[in-house]
C-alpha cells in the first residue's frame, strides 16, 4: 500500500474535512482578511507619502495644489487595526476548527480500531504503534491549517493584486500573473515534488531509530557482556545518518523555497514598478498610485512563505494518512458477523481440527486441536507461556479467526454468533487487566451500564474490596488512575472478578484467575467463584496445576497444550483426555 | 564534562554549552541572516531612490536601467543569503543533536546495564529519540534568530536614524514596549495554563487510555459508546484549550499591534511631514528618498521581532527536553573495580572480596560475602526470590560495582551472559548470533545452532538462518528465544557464562532442552554460574550456594574455598 497515490491517500481526510464547509470558509476569509489589510496598508502608506511628497513639490513651487489627508489617514488607520484583529481571530478560530478536527479524527479512528481484531491490536502494538498513531493523527490534524487554507489565500492574493494591479496598468497586471502563478505552483507542487521522498522516508527513519534505541537500552547486559555495544551503536548510527541526510535534504530544499519566495516577489517588485514607471511617464497613471502598485506586489510576499515549509513536508503527511488508511482498512476485514443468537444456560463448545498460525511466526501456534467442553463442565487447559493457551481464548471469544477448522459454541458456529449475544454470554478474564483512567463505578459499568450504585457494592463485596471501598473517601467515585496505576495488582484482579460477576454468561474463560492474589484471599474467593460458576461452561487457562489452594475450584478435567498440541497428562491431579 | 559538571549545569547553559561546539555552524547562520538584513536595507533603498529620482527628479526611466540591474542583484543576493542561513542553522541543529544523543549513549554505557537498565526503556527510547529531535527549532532557527533580532532591527534604526531621527524614535519607543506587553500577556497565559493543566492532561490522555484498552472495550461490547465519549472528551479538551489560548495569541496579537500602528505612525507622520505640515524637528527635511525608505523599512524592523515569537515555543521545548536529559546525565556513573587483576597462573576466574550491594530505594540487598568462581566448574545460586541472586549475577559480570569491597577478574576475562529475557534483534536469525561474534563463520553459526538444540527448526524453514526476525523477536517462542540465547553463547568464546533464570517461564520439554544444552556448555570446559530454583538446573550443579537475604546461608561442593 506504500505506494498509494497521494490524491486517494489524502482523500478521505479532505472529505472528513469537507464536513465542516462553513468553518473551513470563515477560516480562509479570515486568513484573507488579514493578509489584505496587510497589504492595504503597505500599499495605501506608500501611495499616501508618494501623494503628500508631490503635493509637498507642488506647493513648493507655488501651485494650487491640496491633498484630502483624511480619508488616506483613515485608511491606513483602518488597515493597521483591522490586520491586529483580523490575524488575533483568525489564529483563535482556525484553532478552534484544528481542535474540532482532532476531535473528529480520533473518533473516526477509535471506530476503525474498535473494529480491529487481535492480530492486528497484537501486531500493532508490537511496534511502538501508539506513539505513531498519535504523531499521524497530529500530523493529519493541521491537514488544514497548513496545507489547505494557505494555498488557497495565497492564490488569491496572487489573483487580485494582479487584479488591482490591472486595474491600473493591465500589462502589468498580465505580467505579474504570468510571474506569480508559475511560482506560485512550484511552492505547492513543486516543493512537495521534490521533498516527497525524503521527507516521507524520514518518519520512517525515526521509527527505526526508536526500535533500534530500545533493542539497544533492553540490551545493554548481554552487549556489554559480549562486547558488541559499539557494533551496535553503529547500526543506530547508521539508522541516525539515514535520519539527518533525510532531514538535510528536505532542509535544503524548504530553505530552496523560502529563498525563491523572496526572489520572486523582489522581482515582481521590480517588474511593476517598471512597468508602472513606463505607464506614469506615458502620463496614464499618476505619481502616487506607480508607488502604491510595486508595494502592494510586496506585501504579497507574507502569503508566498506560509507555503514551502508545510509543501516540502507533504511526504510526511501523506506517509501519515497511509497508515491510518491502513488501520481503517483493516477493520473492515471483521470476519463472522451473523445474527445468530446463543441459547440460555450453560453452553457447549466444540473445537474441530483448529489450526493457526500467526504471520512471521516459525512455528504454527496451534496445531490439530480438538477439544469438546459439555455444558456445566469445567475444563482446565494447562500449558507453559506461549503453548497456545491465550491463542485459544482468542478463538472462543472470537478475537481471532482460525486458519482452518471449526468452532461451535451452544450448538451455534461461532463465525454466525451476533455480535451482541456473543459478547453477552461468553466473558473472558484475562491475564491483562485493563481499567480506564475513571472511576471506579465507570470502570465496574463497563459489565453492567445500568447496574445500580447497590449492585455495584454488592460486587465489591463479592470480592472482598467493599471494605477496601467504605475507606475511600470518594467511595465508587474514586478514580483508579492511568490504567488503574493507583490500584495494586492484586486489587485490579478483583475489580476484573468483580466485573465478572455483574454479568451472567454461559461459557467462561479465566485465565490464571488468582494470579498476584494472596493465599487467604484466593481461599475466601474460590468457594465465592465456585458457587457462581454453578450452571455455566468453564475453561481455566492455567500454567501448571499442583492440586493445592492455588488451584481453580471443581475442575472436572485437564487437557495439556505444549507447543500448540493437546497432549495426554501424564500424572495429572485431575482426570485427562 | 563530568557527570559533576551536569548536576550544576541548568539546562539553558548546557544547551549554550552545546551551541558553542557549533559556534561555527551557528555564526554562519546568523552572518548569513546579517547580509539578508543589509541586503533587504540595500533593497529598500534602491527602490526609494528609484522612485525618487523618477517622482522628484524627473530622470527618464531609460536612464535608471542600471539601478533596475542592481536591484536584481541585490535580490539574487539576498536569497541566496537567506537559503545559506537556513541551511547552516540546520547543519549546526543536525550535529549537535548528534553529539548529544551520542553523549547521552555514552552516559548510559558508562552507567552500566543494572543502573540504566533500572529506568523504563520506552522512556528511555523517546529521550533519545524524540526528545533530542525536539531540540532541532532551537538550535536550528531559535538561537540564529535570537541574535538577529537584536542585530538586525539595531541596523535598521540606525539608518532610519540617519534619515530622520523622530521617526527612529517612534520605532526605538516601541520596540521596547513589544516585550513588556507581550511577557505580561505571557504570564497571564501561564497562570492560565497552570489551573488547567491537569484537566487538560487528563482529556489529551483519555484517547491513548481507551485505545490501549480497546480490546476490554470490544469484549464487553462496549466500543460504540467509547467511541462517542472518545470524541465528546476530545470536544471537552478543545474547550478547555481555547480559553488558554484566548490569552495566550493576545501575546502575538500585541506584537501585531505596534507593528501595524507603527507603520501607520510613520506613514502619517512622513505623509505630514512632506506636506509641510510639521515644523518639528527633523520633519522638515524629510524628502520623498527618505520618507519612502522610512516607511519601507519599518515593517523589517519588527520582522526580527515577529519570527523569534514564532520560535519562542521551540525554546519552551528544548528547555523542558534538556531538563529531563540533564537528570539522566546526572545519574552516578559506574565506578572502576576496586581489586588487583588475578594472576594468570591463578585458577580462579573470578573473585569477588568481602561485596556489598544497595539498590536506591532498597538498600542493601547483597553481602558482605566472598565468592569466587574457578574455570571450568559449574555454581548454582539458589534461593528465595529477592535474596540477592540477581545482584549476584550482576556483580560478577560487572555490571555494577560493589558499594564495598573488591571484584577481581583473571585478565582477559571473556563473560556471555543469559537472562530470562535474552535481546533479540531486528534482523537475521545469523545477525542475532553474530552479536556474540560478529566474525564467525557460516560453518561456526551452524554448529552453535546445532548444540543450542536449534538446528533442526532452522534447517525446516525456507529462509533458514536467514530468516528475519520481527522487532523484538515477534515470531519466536519464549522457548525458541532462548535456545537462541544458547547458540550465541556456544558462539563467543566466554570463559564464564552468567545465567539468570534461564528457564523460567519454559515449559517442562523446552526446558529439558535447555538444560541438555548447558551441559554440553559446561562439558566445554566454561565455567557456569546459574542463578535458578528449577530442580532440573539445580541438579546439574558441581557446587550449590543458598542464598538468603543477600548473604550465603549454605554452600556445599565444590572446588574453591571460601572465606
Amino acid at each position: 500500500m506504500s505506494d498509494e497515490p497521494l490524491r486517494a491517500a489524502l482523500a478521505p481526510w479532505l472529505r472528513l474535512l469537507a464536513r465542516r464547509p462553513r468553518r473551513l470558509v470563515i477560516g480562509v476569509l479570515l486568513l484573507a482578511l488579514t493578509l489584505f489589510s496587510a497589504i492595504g496598508l503597505l500599499a495605501l502608506s506608500g501611495w499616501f507619502i508618494a501623494a503628500s511628497a508631490l503635493t509637498g513639490l507642488g506647493l513648493a513651487m507655488g501651485l494650487a495644489v491640496s491633498l484630502d489627508v483624511y480619508v488616506p489617514g483613515g485608511g491606513i488607520r483602518f488597515f493597521a487595526l483591522s490586520r491586529t484583529v483580523a490575524r488575533y481571530g483568525e489564529r483563535l478560530y482556525n484553532h478552534d476548527t484544528v481542535l474540532r478536527l482532532l476531535a473528529d479524527l480520533r473518533g473516526r479512528l477509535f471506530a476503525a480500531m474498535a473494529a480491529l481484531d487481535d492480530r492486528s491490536l497484537a501486531r500493532q502494538r508490537a511496534s511502538d504503534w501508539l506513539n505513531r498513531l498519535t504523531a499521524d493523527i497530529d500530523t493529519l490534524d493541521s491537514l488544514y491549517l497548513r496545507l489547505l487554507a494557505p494555498p488557497l489565500v495565497a492564490l488569491a492574493a496572487v489573483v487580485l493584486v494582479a487584479a488591482f494591479v490591472a486595474l491600473w496598468v493591465p500589462l502589468a497586471g498580465v505580467a505579474l500573473l504570468a510571474l506569480l502563478l508559475p511560482a506560485w505552483a512550484w511552492l505547492t507542487a513543486g516543493q512537495a515534488w521534490l521533498g516527497m521522498a525524503a521527507s516521507r522516508r524520514q518518519v520512517e527513519h525515526q521509527q527505526r531509530l526508536r526500535s533500534q534505541a530500545i533493542e539497544h537500552l533492553t540490551g545493554l547486559a548481554e552487549l556489554e557482556a559480549y562486547g558488541s555495544q559499539a557494533w551496535h551503536r553503529a547500526g543506530l548510527r547508521q539508522y541516525e545518518a539515514g535520519l539527518y541526510r533525510d532531514q538535510r535534504r528536505t532542509g535544503r530544499v524548504a530553505a530552496f523555497g523560502s529563498a525563491l519566495v523572496n526572489l520572486v516577489v523582489g522581482l515582481g517588485v521590480v517588474m511593476a514598478l517598471w512597468l508602472a514607471a513606463l505607464a506614469w511617464q506615458q502620463g496614464s497613471i499618476g505619481g502616487a498610485v506607480m508607488v502604491m502598485l510595486p508595494l502592494a506586489v510586496l506585501a504579497v510576499g507574507e502569503a508566498l512563505a506560509l507555503l514551502p515549509g508545510p509543501f516540502t513536508q507533504l511526504g510526511a503527511t501523506r506517509g501519515a494518512a497511509v497508515r491510518l488508511n491502513a488501520v481503517e482498512r483493516a477493520s473492515g476485514n471483521g470476519f463472522g458477523k451473523g445474527d445468530a443468537s446463543l441459547p440460555g444456560g450453560p453452553l457447549a463448545v466444540r473445537l474441530e481440527d483448529i489450526g493457526l498460525h500467526y504471520p512471521a511466526a516459525l512455528t504454527p501456534a496451534l496445531r490439530d486441536i480438538q477439544l469438546e467442553l459439555s455444558p456445566g463442565e469445567r475444563l482446565a487447559l494447562t500449558g507453559a507461556s506461549g503453548a497456545g493457551k491465550s491463542s485459544v481464548a482468542a478463538l472462543l471469544t472470537r478475537r481471532l479467526p482460525p486458519d482452518h477448522g471449526s468452532i461451535m459454541v451452544g450448538g451455534v458456529p461461532l463465525a454466525q454468533v451476533a455480535e451482541r449475544s456473543l459478547r453477552e454470554r461468553v466473558a473472558i478474564l484475562g491475564q491483562r487487566i485493563d481499567l480506564f483512567q475513571d472511576s471506579l463505578a465507570t470502570n465496574l459499568r463497563l459489565a453492567a451500564p445500568d447496574a445500580s450504585d447497590a449492585r455495584l457494592w454488592q460486587a465489591l463485596d463479592w470480592v472482598g474490596l467493599a471494605e477496601w471501598g467504605d475507606t475511600l473517601p470518594h467511595g465508587l467515585a474514586t478514580a483508579v488512575g492511568e490504567g488503574g496505576r493507583a490500584l495494586s495488582g492484586g486489587q485490579a484482579r478483583r475489580l476484573a472478578l468483580a466485573r465478572l460477576w455483574l454479568r451472567d454468561p454461559g461459557l467462561v474463560i479465566l485465565d490464571e484467575p488468582f494470579a498476584g492474589l494472596d493465599a487467604a484471599t484466593v481461599a475466601r474467593l474460590s468457594s465465592r467463584l465456585d458457587r457462581w460458576l454453578v450452571g455455566r461452561s468453564v475453561l481455566y487457562l492455567v500454567h501448571q496445576l499442583d492440586g493445592g489452594a492455588f488451584d481453580p475450584p471443581s475442575i472436572s478435567r485437564e487437557r495439556r497444550l505444549v507447543e500448540g498440541q493437546l497432549t495426554v497428562c501424564a500424572n495429572s491431579m485431575y482426570p485427562s483426555g | 564534562m563530568t557527570s559533576d559538571a551536569h548536576a550544576a549545569s541548568t539546562p539553558r547553559r548546557w544547551l549554550a554549552a552545546h551551541a558553542a561546539g557549533q559556534r561555527h555552524w551557528l555564526g554562519l547562520a546568523a552572518a548569513a541572516g546579517i547580509a539578508v538584513g543589509a541586503l533587504t536595507v540595500a533593497q529598500m533603498a534602491l527602490l526609494a531612490w528609484i522612485v525618487s529620482r523618477l517622482l522628484v527628479a524627473g530622470e527618464p526611466l531609460g536612464a535608471l536601467g542600471w539601478a533596475f540591474l542592481a536591484l536584481v542583484v541585490v535580490l539574487l543576493a539576498r536569497a541566496l543569503c537567506q537559503w545559506g542561513q537556513e541551511v547552516a542553522g540546520q547543519e549546526a541543529s543536525l550535529r549537535i543533536r548528534r553529539a548529544i544523543r551520542s553523549e547521552l549513549l555514552d552516559h548510559l554505557a558508562a552507567m552500566g546495564p543494572v543502573r540504566a537498565g533500572a529506568r523504563h526503556s520506552a522512556g528511555l527510547a523517546s529521550q533519545l529519540v524524540e526528545q533530542v529531535e525536539a531540540l532541532d527549532g532551537y538550535f536550528a532557527r531559535f538561537l540564529p534568530q535570537l541574535r538577529l533580532s537584536v542585530a538586525i532591527p539595531l541596523l535598521i534604526l540606525l539608518v532610519v536614524a540617519w534619515l530622520d531621527w523622530l521617526a527612529a524614535l517612534f520605532l526605538l519607543l516601541a520596540a521596547p514596549l513589544i516585550p513588556l506587553f507581550m511577557a505580561l500577556v505571557g504570564m497571564g497565559a501561564e497562570r492560565l495554563n497552570r489551573d488547567q493543566f491537569a484537566a487538560v492532561s487528563r482529556l489529551s490522555g483519555h484517547f491513548l487510555d481507551r485505545v490501549r484498552g480497546i480490546a476490554t472495550l470490544q469484549l464487553f461490547h462496549r466500543t460504540r459508546e467509547a467511541g462517542i465519549e472518545v470524541h465528546a472528551a476530545a470536544d471537552r479538551y478543545r474547550r478547555l484549550s481555547m480559553r488558554t489560548l484566548r490569552v495566550a495569541f493576545l501575546s502575538s496579537a500585541v506584537l501585531e499591534f505596534f507593528a501595524s500602528v507603527s507603520i501607520a505612525v510613520v506613514a502619517i507622520y512622513v505623509g505630514f511631514g512632506l506636506l509641510g505640515y510639521i515644523d518639528l524637528g527633523p520633519a522638515a527635511e524629510l524628502s520623498l528618498f527618505s520618507g519612502l525608505l522610512v516607511l519601507l523599512l519599518a515593517p523589517e524592523f519588527f520582522q526580527p521581532l515577529r519570527s523569534l515569537a514564532q520560535h519562542y515555543h521551540d525554546r519552551a521545548a528544548a528547555l523542558g527536553a534538556a531538563d529531563g536529559m540533564l537528570a539522566l546525565l546526572a545519574e552516578p556513573l559506574r565506578r572502576a573495580d576496586g581489586g588487583a587483576a588475578l594472576p594468570s597462573s591463578d585458577e580462579r576466574l573470578l573473585a569477588l572480596e568481602g561485596v556489598t550491594l544497595s539498590h536506591p530505594g532498597r538498600g542493601q540487598v547483597l553481602g558482605p560475602l566472598s565468592i569466587a568462581v574457578t574455570a571450568g566448574e559449574t555454581l548454582v545460586v539458589s534461593g528465595p526470590s529477592g535474596a540477592g541472586k540477581s545482584a549476584l549475577l550482576q556483580l560478577l559480570a560487572g555490571f555494577v560495582t560493589p558499594d564495598q569491597g573488591a571484584r577481581r577478574v583473571r585478565e582477559p576475562l571473556r563473560i556471555a551472559w543469559m537472562d530470562q529475557r535474552p535481546l533479540l534483534i531486528h534482523g537475521s536469525l545469523a545477525d542475532n548470533l553474530r552479536l556474540a561474534a560478529p566474525q564467525a563463520s557460516e560453518a561456526e553459526l551452524q554448529q552453535a545452532l546445532e548444540r543450542a538444540g536449534l538446528a533442526e527448526l532452522v534447517a525446516a524453514l525456507p529462509r533458514g538462518i536467514d530468516t528475519g526476525l520481527g522487532e523484538r523477536g515477534s515470531g519466536l517462542s519464549g522457548g525458541q528465544a532462548q535456545r537462541l540465547a544458547l547458540a550465541r553463547v556456544f558462539l563467543s568464546d566466554a570463559e564464564l557464562v552468567l545465567l539468570d533464570e534461564p528457564t523460567a517461564s519454559l515449559d517442562e520439554a523446552s526446558e529439558a532442552r535447555v538444560v541438555a544444552s548447558l551441559r554440553r556448555l559446561a562439558g566445554e570446559g566454561r565455567a557456569l554460574v546459574i542463578a535458578t530454583h528449577h530442580p532440573a538446573l539445580m541438579a546439574m550443579a558441581e557446587r550449590r550456594l543458598a542464598l538468603d537475604a543477600g548473604r550465603v546461608c549454605h554452600s556445599a561442593g565444590g572446588r574453591a574455598d571460601e572465606r
